[in-house]
Formats: structure tokens, C-alpha cells, sequence
């Protein structure tokens, strides 16, 4: 009962300090990629001095210390205030945290997370052309010269890379034995010689994410994480260490959108057209089962019973929900959605319906694709056999 | 506090009691097993003599008998013993209260009905009231009005109308000019205006929660047969094309359970809130198996295959207690004024 008290108290304060501190008009201020990243930078420094920003962190860091069902009032709270997300810091104190924290040396730890606080970020060097959804077949090499490492190869899909300082990068150090035992994790900083980064112009004009191109890159032996080869392990202990809270914050997000949905309905003359209202019905109860997914998924999670290929169905769920609630939007929007408006950064439910349609295959596409959360499902939940290995073609 | 009876209990023993591989068990004996098991006393309030738990309970019964394609007609009796126990003006609550927990059935109708009547004879027809062959009486809970309707009454008519649904039976009730017994009628007016929404939120819930166990069900069987089903020298299961099908489907059916499970601890929640959920809920239930016959290949059109026994159980559950359209506009309706 008391915990359950203790979660009030903290909602209460979180709200109150929202209220008070949450950036108002941070939509009309970010009409562009610069403006945008400003505004993250700002309300971050915010988050950080009234220890909201890093609550999953350990208690000796300010605002750290925080339980996951803690860290979940904070999410909601900070949704539903409809407040900027921290995309740009995303990687930063999550990714880089949890490798840092899980698997860095101390030398590592003292020196990169007290400027993750001071704003320092990272980007995320792991996806390349030819490595998508089989990420272990990675090419980028790096090859041991005294106390360095020379890395020469290409990375893609790296969010929000032009802003960043530093990278987690997957290199490939050996082509022996299985690919997963070739890789080795490195930090590395973007002011390198050698580094180069193309921000990736995207269908709808926004430039989320970008490649980075390497060439004779050095990257000192002491800015490697684990032993060499054991990339493939650190990667994996510490890619799902936000697991949930993304979704739930942005399954809120969108339930709360709904409202611009009903604007376009009242906007059209369309409130006594029956065929309209249950399709925004339908759509309604959709975002409905999208945040109770996520709820469930992490309640459990907080429970400690998570099951193999839970977070896949929140995944898929909120994928196929967000591109449903794009799709009526663009419809009942008619024509008009047709002619270019600006669009907004950072934000998934903007109202720019044909902009929020192309943005929604980012979910349907990264952190796993639909197709590679299906296959999760099937084997690990339905226990469906595995497809052979080595089909020869 | 009364005795707490976690959700997960219930689960257990209804699924001891009603196996998923015994499926559509006898009613009779369905209907005795339940009596003894205590069911009826689940949601009736604590003052009543009941166990006065939340909807949840008896959501995971629903649920339970939905994956067992379970055929007693729990779902009409549970509401209309909450419904009595709640009638403090009836005369002889108590006397119905022992009734009703221990045995005796009052059915209830699952769709709409043109019943009319001021306080005198009632004409019209009642449609889609479960089991009337077994029941004692209907409730008929019109806006306004809500009377027990002794089905051996002069005048009163009960007409089985065959159903594609096996696990099911559906009656059509005709009054006839019955006059309902003034001690038999709960109340006229107000109190009795919000009785049929009650029921009907009940009912409607049930049906979201036997749907989703069925669902889960057929699914389960679906995924049994592409394992075990060879072609082209492998498993069906093996092929991507099918898995990626089954996946869609157990991603549907995980994510409208959450809804489900927490609306169930929701008092508060609104019709539309609960019509939202049962429109999803049965459309989930029917999509998953109109899949499962088309992943079953031929098998899944013959008679002896249990796939038909879940998609007629399935469609019937869509139309029950209004259908998607009808909840659908209601919770557009409703969304759209709260962001006026």
C-alpha cells in the first residue's frame, strides 16, 4: 500500500513540476532539424537538474536510484504533459549508459557518463548497408596496430549522427568461426580523422538518422567495451535495456492525439456521418488496446514476468496502430493533405497526416522490423520449427 | 474485505472443471458442474450473500468457457443474479437470491427486443434469449421496466430458433399479453432504467472474454496442425509465409487481452468503453477464425474438424449484444464530444 502511496507522491510532484516547467510552444519552435535538436538540448539540461532525465541510473547519480515502476509514472507523466521527446539523448542514457554501466571499465565509466549529463551524446554505429536484420554479418574492420584499432568500413541508419559526439561502434575484428564471434564493441569519438557522416534525406524531409563513413579511422585499444570478439555479447546484454518504456510513452503520446483526429472530423462537417464515427471508433479502441499492451508488458516486466516475445507483440501492436491512425487521418484529411505543409521534428502524431503516414514505417521498420518481430513470435511464443540453416540457392 | 479469490484461481479451476480438449461438454451437466462450483456467487454482491467480486472474475470464467466452447448459459445467468441481487424491492429477494445461486435459471435476452406493454399485457418478441427451455423465467429489463417472466405463463410462447452456433441455443420469448405480476416487477421508472444497462454491460463484457478464450484456443489447435501436418517433406509450421500468419494473429489476440484484463478492473468504465472492447474483442475472435480454416487447408471446411464449431460460435458473439457498427459509432460518438 505504502509503495502504492509513494507512486502518488511522485506523480503529484512530477506533474506539478511540469506544469510549471514543460515547454509550451516547443512544436511551433522546431520547424527545423536545428531548431529541434536546440529544443531537445534545452528541455534535457531541464530534465537533469530536477532529476527526471535519468531515472534508471544508479542512486549516486542526481535523480538516479529510480524503481522501474518509478521510472514508469515519470514516462507517463511526461507524456501526457505532451512534452518534447529526447530523441537526440535517447542513445545517450540509455545505450551508451547500459554498456558503460554493464560492461565498461571504470576508466570508461568516470570519463563518458558524467558528460552524457552535460549534454554530451552518442549515436548508435551498429546497422550497415548489407547488415539490416541480420545484423551479425557485419563488414565494417577493425584491425590491431600497436595500441589501436584501424577501422575502415561504412555505418547506416545511425540516429541522429550529426549531432552526436560519440558512437557505439560494432566492428568486425576476425572473419574466423561464426560471425557473432568476430565482432568487437568500441567507443569512438565522431571528431576522429577519417569519420564522416551523411545525414540521410528522408521521404518526408526530415533527417532522423545518418551514415557514417569510416576511413582509417584509429580508435585507441583502451575505448574498447569487453574483450576482443565479445561485441556481439555486450551488444546484446545491453540493446533492451529501455525495454518498454519507449512504447509505453509513445503509445500515450498517440492515445492522447486522438483529439486531432476528432479536429479533422469537426473540420470536414463529417460529425453525424455514421460511417466516419466508427471508423474513428475503431481507431479509438485500437489505441485503447496499444496502451494496454504496453502498460501490461511493462507491469510485468516489474513483476518480473516477462515472457519470450512480449515485447514483439507491444511492438507490432503499436506499429500497426500508429500507421492506422495516420491512414484516417490522411483520408478524412482529403486533398488538402495532398498540398506540402511544414512538418514538425520529433514528434509522431503531428497532424501533418501525409508526414505522420511516412514516418510511421520507421516503426514498422527499426528496432526490428514487423517481419523479424513475427519470426520471434512464431519461434519463441507458438514454438513454430525453425526454417533449416544454410539454404543453398 | 470478503474472500479474495485471485483471478489466476479461477482460471485453474475452470479449466479443470471444463478441459479445452473436451470441448462443447453437455449443458445439463455443464449447468449442475457450476452450480456446485460456486459461479453464480462470484459477482453477486457480498450483502447478498455473495462473494462480491469485481468483473473480473467473472471475466475469467467467460473467458475460460469460451475456450472450452463451454455450453451452459452462464453468461445470461451470472448477469441476472447480480441484476437480482441487486433488486432490494423485489418481493422475496432472498427466497430468489437461494433460488437462483443454487440451480434455478432466469434467462435473459442477448439482442434487442420490441417488447411493449404499459404495466399491463406485453406484446412483442423477445429475441435471443439463451436456453429458455431450462430457464423458470426471463428477465425482460426494457428501459423503464424490469419483470420476471414465468415462462409457463398463459399466453407466453418459447420458440427455438436452430442456430449454426453448436455450442449455443437461442429462443425467441413472446409474452403473448402476459401481465406481469406486480411482485415480480423490480421496479418501474428510474430504478429500473439503469437495470438494462447493467445487464447489457455485463453480457457484452462476457462475450469480449469468451471470444478472446476462444480465440486463444483455435489458435492453439491451429498452431498444433501446422506442426504436425507434412508437406514438401517439413512441417507446414516451418514455412515463414504461415508463421508470419500465425504471429499476426497471436500478436491480435495478446494485445486485445490486455484491454480486456484491464478493463476488467475498471468499475468505472463506460458502455462505450465496454462496447469498444467487445466490438474488437469478437471481430479479433471471428478474423482468427476465418485464418484458422484457411490454414487448415481443406480439413478445416469438414464437419468433424472443431474449426467450425469456434468461426459459428465466433460470428455469433460478433452480433450478440449489438454488433461492431453499433459500438463502434457509439465510441466515435463519445470521443469525438470528449474532444470538444
Amino acid at each position: 500500500m505504502s509503495e502504492q502511496t509513494d507512486l502518488d507522491q511522485l506523480r503529484s510532484q512530477v506533474r506539478a513540476w511540469l506544469d510549471a516547467n514543460k515547454p509550451r510552444d516547443w512544436r511551433a519552435l522546431s520547424r527545423t532539424q536545428d531548431d529541434f535538436v536546440k529544443t531537445q538540448r534545452d528541455w534535457f539540461q531541464k530534465l537533469v537538474k530536477a532529476g527526471y532525465a535519468i531515472p534508471h541510473w544508479p542512486a549516486k547519480w542526481p535523480g538516479g536510484g529510480r524503481s522501474l515502476a518509478e521510472q514508469k509514472v515519470i514516462y507517463e507523466e511526461i507524456a501526457r504533459a505532451d512534452c518534447p521527446r529526447l530523441l537526440l539523448s535517447f542513445v545517450s542514457t540509455y545505450h551508451a549508459f547500459a554498456t558503460l554501466h554493464e560492461c565498461g571499465t571504470p576508466e570508461q565509466q568516470d570519463h563518458y557518463l558524467p558528460r552524457i549529463l552535460e549534454g554530451e551524446t552518442w549515436c548508435q554505429g551498429f546497422s550497415e548497408p548489407n547488415a539490416g536484420s541480420d545484423l551479425a554479418s557485419l563488414k565494417c574492420k577493425a584491425e590491431r596496430k600497436g595500441d589501436v584499432y584501424v577501422v575502415n568500413g561504412q555505418k547506416i541508419w545511425s540516429t541522429m549522427a550529426q549531432f552526436a559526439d560519440r558512437c557505439l561502434l560494432l566492428v568486425r575484428t576476425s572473419s574466423d568461426g561464426p560471425k557473432q564471434a568476430g565482432i568487437t564493441y568500441l567507443l569512438m569519438d565522431m571528431k576522429s580523422p577519417g569519420v564522416t557522416v551523411r545525414p540521410i534525406h528522408q521521404i518526408q524531409g526530415d533527417e532522423e538518422f545518418a551514415e557514417i563513413f569510416l576511413d582509417n579511422v584509429e580508435i585507441p585499444v583502451s575505448e574498447r567495451v569487453g574483450e576482443e570478439g565479445a561485441g556481439w555479447a555486450v551488444a546484446n546484454a545491453t540493446l533492451a535495456s529501455e525495454r518498454g518504456l519507449t512504447l509505453m510513452e509513445l503509445s500515450y503520446r498517440m492515445r492522447g492525439a486522438a483529439w486531432r483526429i476528432a479536429e479533422l472530423i469537426r473540420k470536414n462537417g463529417r460529425e453525424e456521418d455514421a460511417g466516419v464515427l466508427r471508423d474513428f471508433g475503431k481507431l479509438v479502441t485500437q489505441l485503447d488496446v496499444a496502451t494496454a499492451i504496453a502498460d501490461q508488458f511493462l507491469e510485468n516486466r516489474i513483476k518480473g514476468i516477462e515472457g519470450a516475445g512480449d515485447a514483439s507483440i507491444v511492438k507490432n501492436t503499436y506499429a500497426r496502430a500508429l500507421r492506422d491512425y495516420s491512414l484516417l487521418g490522411l483520408r478524412l484529411g482529403g486533398l488538402d493533405e495532398q498540398y506540402v505543409k511544414p512538418i514538425t521534428f520529433g514528434d509522431l502524431n503531428t497532424g501533418n497526416w501525409m508526414a505522420d503516414f511516412m514516418n510511421s514505417y520507421a516503426w514498422t521498420i527499426a528496432g526490428g522490423s514487423d517481419e523479424v518481430q513475427r519470426k520471434i513470435i512464431a519461434e519463441k511464443m507458438l514454438g513454430m520449427p525453425k526454417e533449416p540453416k544454410g539454404w543453398v540457392l | 474485505m470478503g474472500a479474495v479469490i485471485e483471478r489466476q484461481e479461477l482460471h485453474d479451476a475452470a479449466q479443470k472443471a471444463f478441459p479445452a480438449d473436451a470441448l462443447k461438454p453437455n449443458r445439463d451437466e455443464s449447468w449442475k458442474l457450476v452450480t456446485e462450483m460456486g459461479w453464480l456467487m462470484l459477482s453477486l454482491a457480498e450483502d447478498a450473500g455473495g462473494l462480491g467480486l469485481g468483473r473480473d472474475s467473472a471475466a475469467a470464467i467467460h473467458y475460460e468457457m469460451g475456450k472450452a466452447l463451454g455450453t451452459a448459459p452462464l453468461i445470461p445467468a451470472m448477469a441476472t443474479v447480480q441484476a437480482i441481487g441487486a433488486a432490494t424491492d423485489l418481493a422475496d429477494q432472498a427466497g430468489w437470491i437461494e433460488r437462483v445461486t443454487t440451480g434455478e435459471f432466469v434467462t435473459t435476452n442477448l439482442s434487442a427486443g420490441d417488447v411493449t406493454g404499459d404495466g399491463d399485457a406485453l406484446s412483442g418478441t423477445l429475441p435471443a434469449v439463451p436456453d429458455a427451455d431450462m430457464a423458470s423465467h426471463v428477465m425482460l429489463a426494457n428501459p423503464g421496466r424490469a419483470a420476471l417472466v414465468p415462462l409457463d405463463a398463459p399466453g407466453v410462447t418459447v420458440t427455438e430458433r436452430p442456430l449454426w452456433d453448436e455450442s449455443r441455443r437461442l429462443f425467441d420469448v413472446t409474452p403473448g399479453g402476459y401481465a406481469p405480476d406486480p411482485a415480480l416487477v423490480r421496479a418501474t421508472g428510474g430504478a429500473a432504467g439503469a437495470l438494462p444497462r447493467r445487464l447489457k454491460g455485463e453480457m457484452i463484457f462476457a462475450l469480449a472474454a469468451d471470444s478472446l478464450g476462444g480465440a486463444n484456443t483455435i489458435l492453439d489447435l491451429t498452431v498444433e496442425y501446422l506442426k504436425t501436418r507434412k508437406q514438401f517433406d517439413r512441417p507446414l509450421g516451418m514455412f515463414q509465409a504461415l508463421q508470419h500468419r500465425c504471429a499476426d494473429l497471436k500478436v491480435l489476440i495478446g494485445a486485445a487481452e490486455a484491454l480486456l484484463w484491464s478493463r476488467a478492473m475498471q468499475p468505472d468504465a463506460t458502455m462505450a468503453e465496454i462496447g469498444g472492447l467487445k466490438a474488437h474483442a469478437t471481430e479479433v475472435y471471428r478474423w482468427v477464425c476465418e485464418e484458422a480454416i484457411q490454414l487448415h487447408g481443406g480439413v478445416g471446411l469438414t464437419e468433424e474438424m472443431y474449426c467450425h464449431l469456434f468461426m459459428k460460435r465466433a460470428n455469433l458473439n460478433v452480433q450478440l449484444g449489438g454488433n461492431a457498427d453499433l459500438w463502434r459509432e457509439l465510441v466515435g460518438r463519445e470521443a469525438l464530444a470528449a474532444a470538444e
